[in-house]
């Protein structure tokens, strides 16, 4: 007998369930200004938000201070990782108001590594997207063709010395999230 | 050695102690605060203990589902029964790949398995990443809570340990200082690693993928730089599908930390091309957990919040429990799977049932210490005690002889000297007066006024 089929008769019958796993049959969290509730929850996890009134890349540029080379990966795609990202633009599918996270999903626009390695990162997301709670979240996102996606919420944190909360772990510092129409 | 003789170092630094439990208490109030923001609090428990308890029953069915569906991703599945066995499926993965530089993120299934001492003695260097886990590795120390593994630490401890270590500034303890040197000394063994290994805190059978959660962000970068992730979680982590995720991830960092979600909630649903993903289902004690009667502590998703509540926990420090997870569900999973060697943790507990309330999965936790209590007697380590309760048991049975030695204790504590009565022997003496007996006993007065 091979391992699995060692454990999986210790854990009992494999036939499927009659019935499926409970399913939430009651209300959840709603907010009359969902978009206004997005900036508290981000900026409570140490991100911000800007809003978008004109070139988008300029505003990028001056709410960084960032005069260096930016990495855009929402005009073309990135192939090559470049040594030491500073800023990279990129845009996420979705918002969540109740805890500011946002969606990312790189499929094949860029590698992975770029969400981590970059010091700064300027994710572009549409008001419109912006739902009320996770469960939602999870209805409108598909996992179809799906190889590696994130709820991001605000830039890398840590507080294991001491409780004291300290911004930029391992991943981003400096995280804003611009509000485009 | 038991859980009080392990706490009494610990509570030998009253300030440490008093700092401690402090340092808890105020992530069990972020975490209240966190609870009460949702209306639906208390409803979102129980749907996660009622989601829970269906896929533990069902579980074959679902790990199953989970392995055709990753499988169909592109991810590899092992099976492992045992600890022993899931270290040899995970050095062997790394031997096939040349891998001998290792970036790991906090996953508690690998130290129940002692991964890295195992791996450290095929060659393998494994750097644990999480900041926390980083300054107990360089320390020589172990972690003393799940999600704050260097709680037990102050800044100026950790202060010294990076000085020695990584040579920082002697004497700066300042914890961003600090943080920015663990950030950049770990970045080099980011960028040089061959391997990520990492825990997985959610399976999702629907879709054949994991879900990690950091706040850090170590096991998004690990994995994402060499070309071999390898993902080792418990058989309990399955849940039926990313549906059911709306409801852990709102209750688990809430829970945790009180943040409104990690930084980082990230789900691998297929290795990037030219990469591997490899996910180790283990069992290692847990069917037979599932069997028994404390098969609810499976619901477990290791939020730590009966730790930060747990007024034995907060006073004594996660060592004193001498297992890799500490507090209320460390002493629970440890007394369900081998009573004999941790016999002392049932008592470790004052019964309030405080992590009863904050658990976010509704395990009966004091319940199920209670029960283990009652099973701990019969030990060998409580050999002694039961003979004292048999003998005490024969004057309860005989009236007159209760009476007398009753009597008898009353003068004899009246008349000894003290250096007599604290002794050794009686413990009820230790670091604490005796009291002064009473002139005449309860039965005596009741007898008189009858």
């Amino acid at each position: 007998m091979s391992t699995k089929e060692a454990i999986l008769s210790a854990l009992g019958k494999v036939s499927p369930p009659q019935f499926g796993p409970p399913s939430i049959e009651y209300e959840t969290i709603r907010f009359s200004d969902p978009v206004g509730v997005f900036r508290s929850s981000l900026e409570a996890a140490g991100g911000e938000t800007v809003d978008v009134e004109g070139d988008l890349e300029e505003i990028v540029r001056s709410s960084f201070f960032h005069s260096g080379e930016m990495i855009d990966t929402i005009s073309g795609c990135v192939t090559e990782m470049p040594e030491t990202p500073s800023l990279t633009i990129l845009k996420a599918q979705l918002g969540v108001a109740e805890n500011g996270a946002v969606w990312i999903d790189p499929a094949d626009r860029y590698p992975r590594e770029l969400l981590t390695l970059s010091e700064s990162l300027a994710i572009i997301l549409s008001k419109k997207t912006i739902v009320h709670n996770m469960h939602e979240a999870y209805e409108k996102i598909s996992f179809e063709n799906l190889s590696y996606g994130l709820f991001m919420s605000g830039p890398s944190k840590t507080a294991d010395i001491e409780q004291a909360l300290v911004i930029g772990a391992h991943g981003a510092i400096r995280l804003k999230v611009f509000l485009v129409e | 050695m038991g859980h009080a003789e392990k706490a009494r170092d610990f509570i030998m630094d009253r300030d440490r102690t008093a700092w401690h439990d402090r340092a808890l208490w105020f992530v069990r109030q972020k975490r209240d605060l966190a609870a009460r923001s949702v209306p639906e609090w208390e409803r979102l428990r129980e749907s996660a203990a009622r989601i829970k308890s269906h896929t533990l029953e069902h579980l074959a069915h679902y790990l199953e589902l989970f392995e055709k569906n990753a499988i169909e991703n592109g991810i590899e599945v092992y099976w492992a029964s045992s600890a022993r066995e899931h270290n040899l499926i995970v050095s062997s993965i790394l031997e096939e790949e040349g891998a001998t530089k290792v970036v790991k993120s906090k996953s508690m299934l690998t130290e129940e398995c002692a991964l890295n001492p195992w791996l450290e003695s095929k060659g393998v260097e494994v750097t644990d990443t999480d900041l926390g886990e980083r300054i107990v590795q360089l320390a020589d120390d172990r972690p003393s809570h799940i999600v704050l593994p260097a709680i037990h630490l102050k800044k100026e401890d950790v202060s010294e340990i990076f000085a020695r270590h990584l040579g920082t500034e002697p004497y700066n303890s300042d914890p961003k200082y600090l943080t920015r040197a663990a950030r950049s000394h770990l970045r080099n063994k980011f960028l040089e690693a061959d391997a990520a290994i990492t825990g997985v805190n959610f399976a999702l059978a629907e879709e054949g993928g994991i879900v990690v959660c950091t706040n850090e962000g170590n096991a998004d970068l690990g994995s994402s730089l060499p070309n071999l992730h390898i993902a080792c979680m418990g058989l309990e982590k399955v849940i039926p599908s990313k549906k059911e995720l709306g409801v852990f991830t709102r209750l688990l960092a809430r829970s945790a930390t009180g943040q409104a979600i990690t930084a980082y909630t990230s789900h691998f649903m297929k290795p990037a091309p030219g990469h591997r993903l490899c996910v180790v289902i283990v069992d290692n004690g847990r069917s037979a957990l599932l069997a028994s009667k404390h098969s609810s502590l499976l619901r477990c998703i290791r939020c730590g919040a009966c730790m930060n509540t747990c007024p034995v926990y907060r006073r004594s420090g996660g060592h004193s429990y001498g297992t890799v997870v500490p507090g209320p569900i460390g002493s629970a999973l440890a007394g369900a799977r081998d009573m004999e060697s941790h016999a002392s943790l049932p008592s470790a507990c004052t019964l309030c049932a405080s992590c009863d309330n904050v658990c976010p999965v509704k395990i009966d936790l004091h319940r199920r210490i209670n029960e283990e209590r009652e099973e701990s007697i019969e030990m060998d380590s409580f050999a002694a005690k039961r003979r004292i309760l048999k003998i005490a048991s024969f004057f309860m049975r005989h009236p007159v002889l209760y009476r007398f030695s009753l009597k008898a204790t009353r003068v004899m504590l009246g008349i000894l000297p003290k250096s007599i009565v604290y002794n050794r022997y009686n413990v009820w003496g230790r670091d604490r007066q005796m009291p002064i007996p009473a002139k005449k006993s309860f039965s005596d007065i009741y007898r008189s006024m009858r």
